[in-house]
Protein backbone atom coordinates (compact mmCIF):
# COMPACT_ATOMS: atom_id res chain seq x y z
CA UNK A 1 0.00 0.00 0.00
CA UNK A 2 1.35 3.47 -0.96
CA UNK A 3 1.43 6.19 1.98
CA UNK A 4 -0.81 8.74 1.16
CA UNK A 5 0.08 11.13 3.11
CA UNK A 6 -3.81 12.25 3.34
CA UNK A 7 -4.78 13.95 6.82
CA UNK A 8 -6.44 11.63 9.57
CA UNK A 9 -9.87 12.36 10.16
CA UNK A 10 -11.45 10.92 13.24
CA UNK A 11 -14.96 9.11 12.98
CA UNK A 12 -17.48 9.03 15.42
CA UNK A 13 -20.48 6.63 15.06
CA UNK A 14 -23.93 6.62 16.17
CA UNK A 15 -25.48 3.63 17.07
CA UNK A 16 -29.17 4.74 17.45
CA UNK A 17 -31.07 8.30 17.43
CA UNK A 18 -30.23 9.96 20.92
CA UNK A 19 -27.42 7.67 21.83
CA UNK A 20 -23.83 9.75 22.10
CA UNK A 21 -21.74 9.76 18.89
CA UNK A 22 -18.26 7.18 20.10
CA UNK A 23 -15.45 7.59 19.04
CA UNK A 24 -13.94 4.82 16.29
CA UNK A 25 -11.46 5.31 14.81
CA UNK A 26 -9.86 7.06 12.03
CA UNK A 27 -9.67 7.23 8.24
CA UNK A 28 -7.28 8.80 5.82
CA UNK A 29 -9.03 11.28 3.38
CA UNK A 30 -8.26 14.10 1.02
CA UNK A 31 -11.44 15.70 2.38
CA UNK A 32 -14.10 15.85 4.84
CA UNK A 33 -16.70 14.43 2.46
CA UNK A 34 -14.37 12.30 1.02
CA UNK A 35 -13.84 11.14 5.08
CA UNK A 36 -17.53 10.17 5.48
CA UNK A 37 -17.61 8.08 2.57
CA UNK A 38 -14.43 6.04 3.67
CA UNK A 39 -15.75 5.97 7.13
CA UNK A 40 -19.31 4.66 5.76
CA UNK A 41 -17.48 1.44 4.95
CA UNK A 42 -14.57 1.17 7.48
CA UNK A 43 -16.66 1.54 10.58
CA UNK A 44 -20.51 0.65 9.46
CA UNK A 45 -20.57 -1.87 7.93
CA UNK A 46 -20.91 -4.20 10.27
CA UNK A 47 -22.42 -2.81 12.90
CA UNK A 48 -26.04 -0.79 13.29
CA UNK A 49 -25.43 3.05 12.59
CA UNK A 50 -27.86 5.98 12.15
CA UNK A 51 -25.63 8.42 11.78
CA UNK A 52 -21.43 9.40 11.27
CA UNK A 53 -19.60 12.08 12.23
CA UNK A 54 -15.90 13.09 10.92
CA UNK A 55 -13.69 15.77 12.15
CA UNK A 56 -9.62 16.28 11.43
CA UNK A 57 -7.62 14.95 13.81
CA UNK A 58 -5.50 18.02 13.87
CA UNK A 59 -8.89 19.99 15.54
CA UNK A 60 -8.69 17.91 18.84
CA UNK A 61 -6.29 19.34 21.54
CA UNK A 62 -5.26 16.79 23.70
CA UNK A 63 -3.92 16.74 27.11
CA UNK A 64 -0.32 15.14 27.67
CA UNK A 65 -0.25 11.56 29.02
CA UNK A 66 2.68 13.36 31.49
CA UNK A 67 0.48 15.61 33.09
CA UNK A 68 -2.01 12.39 34.09
CA UNK A 69 -1.32 12.77 38.07
CA UNK A 70 -3.97 16.33 37.25
CA UNK A 71 -6.55 13.25 37.27
CA UNK A 72 -5.90 11.98 40.55
CA UNK A 73 -7.82 12.99 43.74
CA UNK A 74 -5.24 13.72 46.31
CA UNK A 75 -8.14 13.80 48.66
CA UNK A 76 -11.29 12.95 49.89
CA UNK A 77 -14.26 13.85 47.78
CA UNK A 78 -16.68 11.30 48.30
CA UNK A 79 -19.33 14.28 49.05
CA UNK A 80 -19.13 14.67 45.50
CA UNK A 81 -20.94 10.74 45.43
CA UNK A 82 -24.08 9.45 46.18
CA UNK A 83 -22.52 6.93 48.23
CA UNK A 84 -20.63 8.97 50.01
CA UNK A 85 -23.68 9.89 52.09
CA UNK A 86 -26.31 7.78 54.70
CA UNK A 87 -29.57 7.53 53.53
CA UNK A 88 -31.71 9.66 56.32
CA UNK A 89 -33.73 7.41 58.60
CA UNK A 90 -37.26 9.29 58.07
CA UNK A 91 -36.98 8.68 53.98
CA UNK A 92 -36.50 4.73 55.20
CA UNK A 93 -39.58 4.86 57.31
CA UNK A 94 -41.48 6.90 54.53
CA UNK A 95 -40.76 3.68 52.08
CA UNK A 96 -41.71 1.43 54.50
CA UNK A 97 -44.78 2.57 54.97
CA UNK A 98 -45.65 3.41 51.84
CA UNK A 99 -45.26 -0.43 51.08
CA UNK A 100 -47.54 -1.56 53.49
CA UNK B 1 -52.22 -0.42 -15.05
CA UNK B 2 -53.00 -3.89 -13.22
CA UNK B 3 -50.11 -5.28 -10.75
CA UNK B 4 -49.69 -8.88 -10.46
CA UNK B 5 -48.99 -9.53 -6.48
CA UNK B 6 -46.90 -13.08 -7.13
CA UNK B 7 -44.89 -14.71 -9.75
CA UNK B 8 -47.45 -17.07 -10.88
CA UNK B 9 -49.69 -14.43 -11.80
CA UNK B 10 -46.94 -13.92 -15.02
CA UNK B 11 -48.60 -15.22 -18.32
CA UNK B 12 -46.56 -17.06 -20.45
CA UNK B 13 -45.03 -14.60 -23.45
CA UNK B 14 -44.42 -12.06 -20.07
CA UNK B 15 -42.93 -14.45 -18.11
CA UNK B 16 -40.14 -15.35 -20.52
CA UNK B 17 -39.42 -11.48 -20.96
CA UNK B 18 -39.17 -11.36 -16.83
CA UNK B 19 -36.65 -14.50 -16.93
CA UNK B 20 -34.74 -12.10 -19.97
CA UNK B 21 -34.88 -9.25 -17.48
CA UNK B 22 -33.53 -10.84 -14.30
CA UNK B 23 -30.90 -12.31 -15.90
CA UNK B 24 -29.49 -9.59 -17.42
CA UNK B 25 -30.26 -7.87 -13.65
CA UNK B 26 -28.29 -10.79 -12.24
CA UNK B 27 -25.50 -11.21 -14.69
CA UNK B 28 -24.51 -7.40 -14.51
CA UNK B 29 -25.10 -7.66 -11.03
CA UNK B 30 -22.52 -10.96 -10.10
CA UNK B 31 -19.83 -9.88 -12.74
CA UNK B 32 -19.31 -6.47 -11.81
CA UNK B 33 -19.01 -7.73 -8.30
CA UNK B 34 -16.61 -10.25 -9.38
CA UNK B 35 -14.53 -7.10 -11.18
CA UNK B 36 -14.85 -5.42 -7.80
CA UNK B 37 -13.62 -8.28 -5.94
CA UNK B 38 -10.29 -8.54 -8.06
CA UNK B 39 -9.15 -5.13 -6.43
CA UNK B 40 -9.68 -6.61 -2.74
CA UNK B 41 -5.85 -5.97 -1.18
CA UNK B 42 -5.03 -3.89 -4.55
CA UNK B 43 -6.50 -0.85 -4.69
CA UNK B 44 -4.60 2.30 -4.25
CA UNK B 45 -5.58 2.87 -0.31
CA UNK B 46 -6.76 1.05 2.47
CA UNK B 47 -9.52 2.87 3.06
CA UNK B 48 -11.06 2.24 -0.64
CA UNK B 49 -9.72 -1.63 -0.94
CA UNK B 50 -12.11 -1.55 2.00
CA UNK B 51 -14.99 -0.02 0.43
CA UNK B 52 -14.81 -1.38 -3.04
CA UNK B 53 -14.55 -4.47 -1.60
CA UNK B 54 -17.26 -4.44 0.33
CA UNK B 55 -19.28 -2.72 -2.83
CA UNK B 56 -18.31 -5.97 -4.39
CA UNK B 57 -20.10 -7.78 -2.04
CA UNK B 58 -23.18 -6.02 -2.43
CA UNK B 59 -23.52 -6.24 -5.82
CA UNK B 60 -22.96 -10.39 -5.39
CA UNK B 61 -25.74 -9.93 -2.83
CA UNK B 62 -27.63 -8.00 -5.62
CA UNK B 63 -26.95 -11.12 -7.87
CA UNK B 64 -28.27 -13.53 -5.67
CA UNK B 65 -31.48 -11.90 -5.04
CA UNK B 66 -32.24 -11.93 -8.82
CA UNK B 67 -31.06 -15.61 -9.35
CA UNK B 68 -33.03 -16.52 -6.67
CA UNK B 69 -36.08 -14.87 -8.26
CA UNK B 70 -35.11 -16.55 -11.01
CA UNK B 71 -35.05 -20.09 -9.80
CA UNK B 72 -38.45 -19.55 -8.65
CA UNK B 73 -39.72 -18.84 -11.89
CA UNK B 74 -38.13 -22.07 -12.75
CA UNK B 75 -34.34 -21.65 -13.88
CA UNK B 76 -31.54 -23.53 -11.96
CA UNK B 77 -30.55 -22.98 -8.97
CA UNK B 78 -28.22 -19.85 -8.03
CA UNK B 79 -25.14 -21.84 -8.08
CA UNK B 80 -25.83 -23.94 -10.70
CA UNK B 81 -26.15 -21.06 -12.71
CA UNK B 82 -23.62 -19.16 -12.02
CA UNK B 83 -21.06 -21.78 -12.05
CA UNK B 84 -22.74 -23.93 -14.68
CA UNK B 85 -23.59 -21.60 -17.49
CA UNK B 86 -21.34 -21.40 -20.66
CA UNK B 87 -20.24 -18.36 -22.35
CA UNK B 88 -22.85 -17.50 -25.19
CA UNK B 89 -25.51 -18.40 -22.28
CA UNK B 90 -24.71 -15.46 -20.50
CA UNK B 91 -26.71 -11.99 -20.69
CA UNK B 92 -24.06 -9.09 -19.05
CA UNK B 93 -23.41 -5.91 -20.80
CA UNK B 94 -19.87 -6.03 -22.15
CA UNK B 95 -19.36 -2.86 -19.70
CA UNK B 96 -18.76 -5.12 -16.62
CA UNK B 97 -17.08 -8.60 -18.76
CA UNK B 98 -14.30 -5.82 -19.60
CA UNK B 99 -10.80 -6.35 -17.17
CA UNK B 100 -9.82 -4.08 -15.72
CA UNK B 101 -6.07 -4.28 -16.26
CA UNK B 102 -5.54 -3.18 -12.14
CA UNK B 103 -6.26 0.34 -14.10
CA UNK B 104 -7.71 2.44 -11.26
CA UNK B 105 -9.59 5.13 -13.13
CA UNK B 106 -11.24 2.75 -15.49
CA UNK B 107 -12.13 0.37 -12.30
CA UNK B 108 -13.79 3.53 -10.92
CA UNK B 109 -15.63 4.95 -14.09
CA UNK B 110 -17.29 1.98 -14.84
CA UNK B 111 -18.19 1.27 -11.19
CA UNK B 112 -20.08 4.49 -11.31
CA UNK B 113 -21.18 4.19 -15.18
CA UNK B 114 -22.75 0.64 -13.66
CA UNK B 115 -24.47 2.22 -10.53
CA UNK B 116 -25.85 5.06 -12.45
CA UNK B 117 -27.70 2.53 -14.58
CA UNK B 118 -28.68 -0.44 -12.10
CA UNK B 119 -29.89 3.03 -9.65
CA UNK B 120 -32.65 3.81 -12.46
CA UNK B 121 -33.35 0.20 -12.87
CA UNK B 122 -33.77 -0.30 -9.54
CA UNK B 123 -35.92 2.85 -9.02
CA UNK B 124 -38.62 1.98 -12.35
CA UNK B 125 -38.67 -1.30 -10.82
CA UNK B 126 -39.82 -0.30 -7.42
CA UNK B 127 -42.72 1.34 -9.03
CA UNK B 128 -43.60 -1.45 -11.49
CA UNK B 129 -46.33 -3.72 -11.46
CA UNK B 130 -44.69 -6.94 -10.58
CA UNK B 131 -44.93 -6.70 -6.97
CA UNK B 132 -41.97 -9.03 -5.74
CA UNK B 133 -39.87 -7.45 -7.96
CA UNK B 134 -40.74 -4.14 -7.13
CA UNK B 135 -40.15 -5.10 -3.53
CA UNK B 136 -37.08 -6.40 -3.79
CA UNK B 137 -36.14 -3.14 -6.23
CA UNK B 138 -37.10 -0.88 -3.15
CA UNK B 139 -34.75 -3.49 -0.61
CA UNK B 140 -31.87 -3.36 -2.74
CA UNK B 141 -31.86 0.33 -3.83
CA UNK B 142 -30.81 1.57 -0.41
CA UNK B 143 -27.62 -0.29 -0.76
CA UNK B 144 -26.92 1.92 -4.39
CA UNK B 145 -27.42 5.05 -2.76
CA UNK B 146 -23.64 4.29 -0.95
CA UNK B 147 -22.21 3.18 -4.35
CA UNK B 148 -23.31 6.04 -6.45
CA UNK B 149 -22.25 8.44 -3.49
CA UNK B 150 -18.83 6.70 -3.86
CA UNK B 151 -19.02 7.65 -7.48
CA UNK B 152 -20.26 11.46 -7.34
CA UNK B 153 -17.53 11.52 -4.47
CA UNK B 154 -14.47 10.42 -6.63
CA UNK B 155 -14.97 11.10 -10.10
CA UNK B 156 -15.10 15.27 -10.08
CA UNK B 157 -11.74 14.93 -7.77
CA UNK B 158 -9.77 12.71 -9.97
CA UNK B 159 -10.91 14.41 -13.31
CA UNK B 160 -10.03 18.28 -11.55
CA UNK B 161 -7.15 16.64 -9.45
CA UNK B 162 -3.91 16.59 -11.37
CA UNK B 163 -3.40 16.48 -15.19
CA UNK B 164 -1.96 12.92 -14.56
CA UNK B 165 -5.77 11.88 -12.78
CA UNK B 166 -7.28 13.96 -15.48
CA UNK B 167 -5.73 12.18 -18.48
CA UNK B 168 -6.43 8.76 -17.04
CA UNK B 169 -10.14 9.41 -16.30
CA UNK B 170 -10.72 10.55 -19.68
CA UNK B 171 -9.42 7.48 -20.76
CA UNK B 172 -11.52 5.65 -19.09
CA UNK B 173 -14.74 7.44 -20.14
CA UNK B 174 -13.62 7.57 -23.52
CA UNK B 175 -13.15 4.03 -23.08
CA UNK B 176 -15.86 2.64 -21.32
CA UNK B 177 -18.62 4.71 -22.73
CA UNK B 178 -19.55 3.02 -25.85
CA UNK B 179 -19.97 -0.11 -23.33
CA UNK B 180 -21.97 1.53 -21.06
CA UNK B 181 -24.33 2.46 -24.31
CA UNK B 182 -24.63 -1.23 -24.60
CA UNK B 183 -25.89 -1.69 -21.17
CA UNK B 184 -28.89 -0.57 -23.14
CA UNK B 185 -29.30 -2.61 -26.12
CA UNK B 186 -32.78 -3.59 -26.59
CA UNK B 187 -34.13 -7.33 -26.27
CA UNK B 188 -37.54 -8.72 -27.61
CA UNK B 189 -38.44 -9.01 -24.09
CA UNK B 190 -38.62 -4.90 -23.62
CA UNK B 191 -41.85 -3.62 -25.48
CA UNK B 192 -43.80 -6.58 -23.48
CA UNK B 193 -42.43 -5.04 -20.01
CA UNK B 194 -43.13 -2.24 -20.90
CA UNK B 195 -46.30 -2.56 -21.81
CA UNK B 196 -47.42 -4.84 -18.57
CA UNK B 197 -45.84 -1.48 -15.97
CA UNK B 198 -42.88 -3.74 -14.79
CA UNK B 199 -40.06 -1.08 -16.39
CA UNK B 200 -39.70 0.80 -18.76
CA UNK B 201 -38.00 0.26 -22.99
CA UNK B 202 -34.12 0.51 -22.43
CA UNK B 203 -33.89 3.57 -25.01
CA UNK B 204 -35.68 5.55 -22.54
CA UNK B 205 -33.54 4.38 -19.62
CA UNK B 206 -30.65 5.33 -21.79
CA UNK B 207 -31.96 8.91 -22.12
CA UNK B 208 -31.90 9.12 -18.48
CA UNK B 209 -29.14 7.32 -17.86
CA UNK B 210 -26.70 9.74 -20.35
CA UNK B 211 -28.63 13.00 -18.51
CA UNK B 212 -27.66 11.75 -14.98
CA UNK B 213 -23.95 11.18 -16.41
CA UNK B 214 -23.61 13.94 -18.36
CA UNK B 215 -23.95 15.95 -15.31
CA UNK B 216 -20.87 14.61 -13.34
CA UNK B 217 -18.66 14.07 -16.81
CA UNK B 218 -19.37 17.96 -17.02
CA UNK B 219 -19.07 18.67 -13.30
CA UNK B 220 -15.39 16.58 -13.42
CA UNK B 221 -14.47 18.53 -16.98
CA UNK B 222 -14.44 15.01 -18.62
CA UNK B 223 -16.04 14.77 -21.87
CA UNK B 224 -17.98 12.07 -23.92
CA UNK B 225 -16.63 11.58 -27.97
CA UNK B 226 -19.35 12.47 -30.20
CA UNK B 227 -18.65 9.18 -31.89
CA UNK B 228 -19.49 7.25 -29.20
CA UNK B 229 -21.76 4.44 -30.38
CA UNK B 230 -23.02 1.39 -28.59
CA UNK B 231 -21.27 -1.65 -28.14
CA UNK B 232 -24.01 -4.13 -28.27
CA UNK B 233 -24.18 -8.44 -28.25
CA UNK B 234 -23.85 -8.77 -24.39
CA UNK B 235 -27.69 -9.53 -24.00
CA UNK B 236 -27.64 -11.89 -26.71
CA UNK B 237 -24.62 -13.87 -25.47
CA UNK B 238 -22.05 -12.57 -27.20
CA UNK B 239 -18.84 -11.98 -25.36
CA UNK B 240 -15.40 -10.31 -25.19
CA UNK B 241 -12.38 -12.75 -24.16
CA UNK B 242 -12.36 -10.82 -21.44
CA UNK B 243 -15.36 -12.48 -19.56
CA UNK B 244 -14.44 -15.88 -21.17
CA UNK B 245 -11.54 -15.74 -19.08
CA UNK B 246 -13.26 -14.61 -16.07
CA UNK B 247 -16.09 -17.70 -16.13
CA UNK B 248 -12.89 -19.92 -16.56
CA UNK B 249 -11.57 -18.26 -13.42
CA UNK B 250 -14.38 -18.33 -11.92
CA UNK B 251 -15.67 -21.46 -12.29
CA UNK B 252 -12.67 -23.51 -11.95
CA UNK B 253 -13.58 -24.85 -8.45
CA UNK B 254 -16.87 -25.90 -8.96
CA UNK B 255 -16.20 -27.65 -12.60
CA UNK B 256 -13.24 -29.82 -11.02
CA UNK B 257 -16.98 -31.67 -9.22
CA UNK B 258 -20.18 -29.76 -10.03
CA UNK B 259 -21.76 -32.91 -7.62
CA UNK B 260 -19.82 -32.18 -4.73
CA UNK B 261 -21.86 -30.94 -1.58
CA UNK B 262 -20.46 -27.40 -0.18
Amino acid sequence: MVDTQWPVYEVFHQQARGEPHIHVGAVHAPDAEMALVMAKEQYCRRQACVNLWVAPATAILATEYQDGDMFEHATDKSYRESWGYKTPKTIKTSDEETSK
Amino acid sequence: MATMETLQDLDAPLKSAVIDLLYRLADDAIIIGHRGSEWTGFAPILEEDIAFSSMAQDDMGHAHAFYQMLHELGEPDPDTNVFGRKLDQWKCASLVSLSSERDWAMSLVRKYFYDVAESLRLDSLAKGTLIPLAQLARKLSSEKKYHLMHGHMWMPRLGKGTSESHQLMQHAVDTLYPHALGMFESTDADSLLDQAGVCPQENDLQQRWVAEVDKILSEATLKVSVQSSPVYGGRVGEHPDDLATLLENMQLVYNLDPSAKW
